[in-house]
């Protein structure tokens, strides 16, 4: 050992026994022993023990007190691998992997081979992505030790990931040549498997193939066996051979669609006929299978689409198959099936009701009453789909005269109400329903997402309640649990209202699991390795890589940039609206109350905003050192705006670096990245129209800086400025609703002499596309909110237009009185149903 | 549905599935533990959007009492909007198959709130599987399970490791 101050032999045992403590976690006894060679005053400085004793603190959880002395180790003996293994350890449980991983190199360079060292730092290398560094502390580690499987296999896979598939199949394949196998032996099944996968991966279709056939019996997942094997095939262009795989896969599975896709390939089906002939088949030969009775509604038309849609429709309805229409929604972006669906749906009705019959023609048993409930089950959700309101509230309650107790039913009312723009109606749908099977957490959770759409955070979270653990708060075992949905849905709610401290504390929680998810790999690199699940491994790896592009994540980082974006534009006061609208309903007494613990929080809101927003700041700067941070693969809690730029180009995103950073070339390559995704974006458009001016007027710039922008811009925009690019803008979408609001806003923001024709063009209302009620409400909001300064006029006059377009939207409602009528037995919704042919209502 | 074998980036949208249908909730580590262990015994079933409406997670039990080696229902859920499909049996029988071939399960077990007579009823007269015994307060809040069990030889008699033995020597015998 090349320590500086080697001990006696009997403190030398005595040092052994701390060793073996702390590896059987009898920290206590460890201790006692250290405690009694610090206690000589010869060793009362002996670094290794005091490092030792650091450690052991450190798992008691007294972490001051283990740094102290492990650092005081360290000092005492500089060149004794075990206080740097020590220190690398105190670090790694701090996650703190870089320096832990420097602590390892300095504990090898007094033992290089020490396997325990190298074993850890392997395992920091690949957390951290270091793949070559994992590479050469793998080949040591083969070196030292040729003989054990997980020396060969890690060697093998560092590699792989660096894509050397030669190299890394080389090994494999000797590794696989020493291997002595047993029959049905799982693991090493497992290891053929993966080296198949490298071969596909590399491209070597002709070797994977043999290798398959050549060690088929030794390979247990015969599912990963064949559909390994299709794929060669048709990599290959074996197609016969792939075909029969395919075959032999439905037999298997007649649900997997990638099977019937594989064999559309394999018999190069191209026409609609021919491909249908497969289907048939399988329908005919797996009857109970859904997907050859669905898939082909996707490739068919006119009336062959008709007569299959038709068969398959009325199977469903008449055995009463709620999801019918969740099946056939794809089909709903082709206009000409949605009126084919359309017609067969209201024929059946006008059948059923006449002749008890899906149509007056068919012979054969009269159908139950509850064909024609489902029948209008499917129509109201067809309406909705189709944002007919009124024809859908129309059938759903008239599904709910012949059936008041069908929990389905209030959960598409509900949908009804939320997608018209009624919350209030909404939930209380839901929440009869729940009250109809209080048992089933689906629907209480749905129903806590219309409360929470709602605004009414603590009856959600007292409807949650129902299914979370007892004798804690619903909210900190919905987060215990990683529940994003809620937390998420908990954020958007409290952005609404104006808290918004709350709802960043939501979204630190998610970005807290996701910190925890890419953690949570850390003991697989140990444990796949031994269980030989490589194949799973590798996809692991690659999914924690792109792990924070999950749309949770997603969604809760476009919640914070738009707060602090918020949070810059008008600076914190203390919250106000939700002041008021929270103080609307209470009394002098409850009003007090209120305003003090308002005041405390605003405080402790205050001080937690300041950190946060230094977090981000350091996040800005780290990004400007390094633009490309996201190929360095995982980081600690990064809400990174870039990724947002990349996949919607939104205005807040870009504002973020616009306006808090005043660093004009970070904005210039978020406007590059931007234009390259979808320079027509309306969001978009409006940073780019806002940097184009602020660049054009910005005078402070400095000489190099103003050059390179310069250049860019002439190269994106020639010679245009800021209003011919919004003119252009204009004239290009005039036609589309959510582009003429963001060119009108712009048009104003240009040059404020033009109010009223900005004013006019938003709140155009004919002849557009994309008249949705979130787009229509999007203008009328904006133009409430002041952002084409006053116009009460023109507020006035547009408020009742959109009143008409979306009459059950609360938020163009001035009264109870506006809200049209529907209760459960609608008169007129009988009559338009006895009618056949119903009113069109928008 | 589409239904086939998970992979490891569905084990989160697994875990939302879940959050949403069933009071028994895992971390995400658990649901890693099961697709890294035993990455053919799980399934998901998705919509076109990709969206996972149903899955089933299931494990092989470690070291099992009776030293006969069988799997586990970790989890088996599906949406109350997707109900009726038939999802449910669906997937199971993938994963039992999948028991058999891979780890030469014998049969497969899972627990069940005694008050849930609803997935009772689907495991008893859908999925075809008794009770073997009561669990007493095996539910965090104290409840008793129903343990039950699916006997697989219909499987094994299928899909097992020895038809496939045999089948594999009458192929290296004619080559």
């Amino acid at each position: 050992m090349p320590t500086s101050n080697p001990l006696p032999p009997k403190e030398n045992a005595l040092f052994k026994r701390i060793l073996k403590c702390y590896e059987q976690k009898q920290y206590k006894n460890g201790l006692k022993f250290s405690k009694q060679i610090l206690s000589n005053p010869k060793f009362c400085e002996h670094g290794e023990t005091l490092a030792m004793k650091g450690l052991i603190l450190n798992n008691l959880g007294r972490k001051e007190e283990a740094y102290d002395y492990v650092r005081r180790g360290l000092r005492n003996d500089l060149k004794s691998h075990v206080c740097w293994h020590v220190y690398g350890l105190l670090q790694r449980s701090d996650r703190k992997y870089d320096e832990a991983i420097k602590c390892y190199r300095n504990a090898l360079k007094w033992d290089k081979d020490n396997l325990q060292i190298l074993r850890d730092l392997s395992l920091l290398q690949i957390q951290m992505r270091d793949l070559e560094g994992y590479r050469e502390t793998r080949y040591q580690l083969l070196v030292l030790r040729p003989s054990q499987r997980a020396s060969w296999i890690g060697y093998a896979m560092s590699y792989h990931l660096l894509k050397d598939h030669d190299m890394s199949l080389k090994i494999l394949e000797e590794f696989r040549k020493t291997q002595q196998v047993k029959p049905f032996d799982y693991e090493h099944n497992e290891m053929l498997l993966y080296q198949n996968s490298v071969m596909v991966e590399a491209g070597m279709y002709e070797e994977a193939l043999k290798h398959l056939e050549e060690y088929d019996e030794q390979i247990v997942d015969r599912l990963a066996l064949s559909e390994a094997k299709g794929q060669v095939f048709l990599k290959l262009e074996r197609l016969e051979e792939a075909a029969n795989i395919y075959y032999g896969l439905l037999e298997r599975s007649p649900e997997n669609w990638a099977y019937y896709r594989g064999l559309e390939e394999a018999l190069k089906l191209e026409k609609s006929d021919e491909r249908l002939k497969i289907y048939k088949e399988a329908e005919e030969k797996y009857p109970k299978a859904h997907a050859p009775k669905v898939l082909p509604l996707n490739f068919l038309s006119g009336e062959v689409f008709k007569a299959f849609a038709d068969k398959f429709m009325r199977e469903s309805l008449h055995k009463g198959m709620p999801p019918l229409f969740v099946c056939m929604r794809t089909l709903y972006s082709d206009p000409e099936k949605v009126k084919i669906l359309e017609e067969l749906a209201l024929g059946y009705v006008e059948s059923l009701k006449e002749h008890e019959l899906f149509h007056k023609d068919d012979t054969g048993e009269k159908e139950s009453p509850t064909s024609l409930l489902w029948t209008y089950f499917y129509l109201a959700q067809h309406f909705d789909y189709l944002h007919q309101t009124q024809k859908a509230l129309d059938y759903i309650n008239t599904a709910l005269e012949h059936t008041v107790t069908l929990i389905e039913l209030f959960m598409v009312k509900a949908r009804i109400y939320k997608h018209a723009g009624n919350v209030q109606e909404a939930w209380r749908c839901l929440d009869e329903a729940q009250s109809l099977d209080t048992a089933d957490r689906y629907v209480n959770s749905k129903c806590a997402k219309y409360m929470l759409r709602a605004d009414m955070v603590k009856e959600a979270e007292d409807m949650c309640s129902k299914f979370t653990r007892e004798g804690v708060s619903a909210m900190e075992n919905l987060n215990e649990m990683q529940c994003m949905w809620f937390q998420i849905e908990c954020a958007l709610s409290y952005q609404r209202v104006g808290k918004y401290g709350d709802a960043l504390k939501k979204c630190i929680e998610i970005d807290r699991h996701f910190t925890e998810i890419i953690e949570d790999q850390f003991d697989f690199h140990t444990y796949c390795m031994r269980k030989m699940t490589l194949r799973a491994y590798v996809q692991l790896l690659r999914l924690e890589d792109v792990l924070r592009n999950h749309k949770f994540y997603f969604k809760a980082a476009r919640v914070a940039i738009e707060i602090y974006l918020s949070l810059h534009d008008h600076p914190y006061t203390g919250s106000e609206e939700a002041q008021q609208k929270e103080n609307e309903n209470l009394s002098p007494s409850e009003l007090k109350k209120l305003r003090n613990k308002q005041r405390k929080k605003a405080k402790q809101e205050a001080v937690r905003r300041e950190r946060q927003k230094q977090e981000e700041q350091r996040k800005e700067q780290n990004k400007a050192k390094n633009p490309d941070a996201e190929l360095d693969g995982p980081k600690e809690e990064e809400l990174v705006p870039e990724k947002l730029v990349k996949l919607d180009p939104s205005q807040s995103v870009c504002r973020s670096v616009i306006f808090t950073e005043r660093k004009p070339l970070l904005v210039l390559q978020a406007i590059k990245r931007g234009n390259n995704v979808d320079p027509n974006h309306p969001l978009f458009h409006q940073c780019a129209v806002k940097f184009l001016k602020s660049v054009q007027e910005d005078q402070k710039l400095s000489g190099t800086v103003s050059e390179v922008l310069k250049q860019s811009i002439s190269a994106l925009y020639g010679d245009r400025d800021a209003i011919i690019l919004n003119n252009e803008f204009l004239k290009k979408n005039s036609k589309s609703l959510p582009h003429s609001f963001s060119g009108a806003k712009m048009m104003y923001f240009l040059d404020p002499s033009t109010k009223d024709k900005a004013i006019t063009l938003a709140t155009t209302l004919s002849d557009l596309e994309g008249i949705s009620l979130e787009n229509v409400q999007n203008v009328y909001e904006s133009l409430k909110n002041g952002e084409f300064g006053l116009c009460e006029k023109q507020l006035a006059s547009y408020r009742p237009q959109c009143q008409k377009l979306f009459p059950y939207a609360t938020v163009f409602q001035t009264s109870k009185a506006d809200t049209p009528v529907t209760n459960h037995v609608d008169a007129s919704a009988v009559t338009v149903l006895a009618n056949g042919e119903p009113e069109h209502v928008s | 549905m589409n239904i086939r074998n998970a992979r490891p980036d569905d084990l989160m949208n697994m875990q939302h599935c879940n959050l949403l249908c069933l009071p028994e909730n895992y971390q995400m580590k658990y649901y890693f533990y099961h697709g890294l262990s035993w990455p053919q015994l799980s399934y998901v079933a998705e919509d076109v959007k990709g969206k996972i409406v149903g899955y089933v997670l299931a494990k092989m039990e470690e070291d099992p009492e009776d030293s006969v080696p069988h799997g586990h229902i970790t989890s088996l859920a599906v949406k109350r909007s997707h109900r009726r499909l038939g999802l449910a049996q669906k997937l199971m029988d993938q994963a039992s198959r999948a028991m058999v071939e891979c780890f030469g399960a014998k049969y497969v077990s899972l627990h069940v709130r005694k008050s849930n007579r609803a997935a009772l009823h689907l495991y008893k007269n859908t999925l075809k599987f008794d009770i073997y015994e009561i669990e007493p307060k095996y539910y965090a809040d104290g409840e008793d399970a129903y343990a039950m069990r699916r006997d697989l030889s219909e499987f094994i008699e299928k899909f097992g490791q020895l038809s496939l033995k045999t089948s594999g020597k009458g192929d290296s015998g004619s080559s």
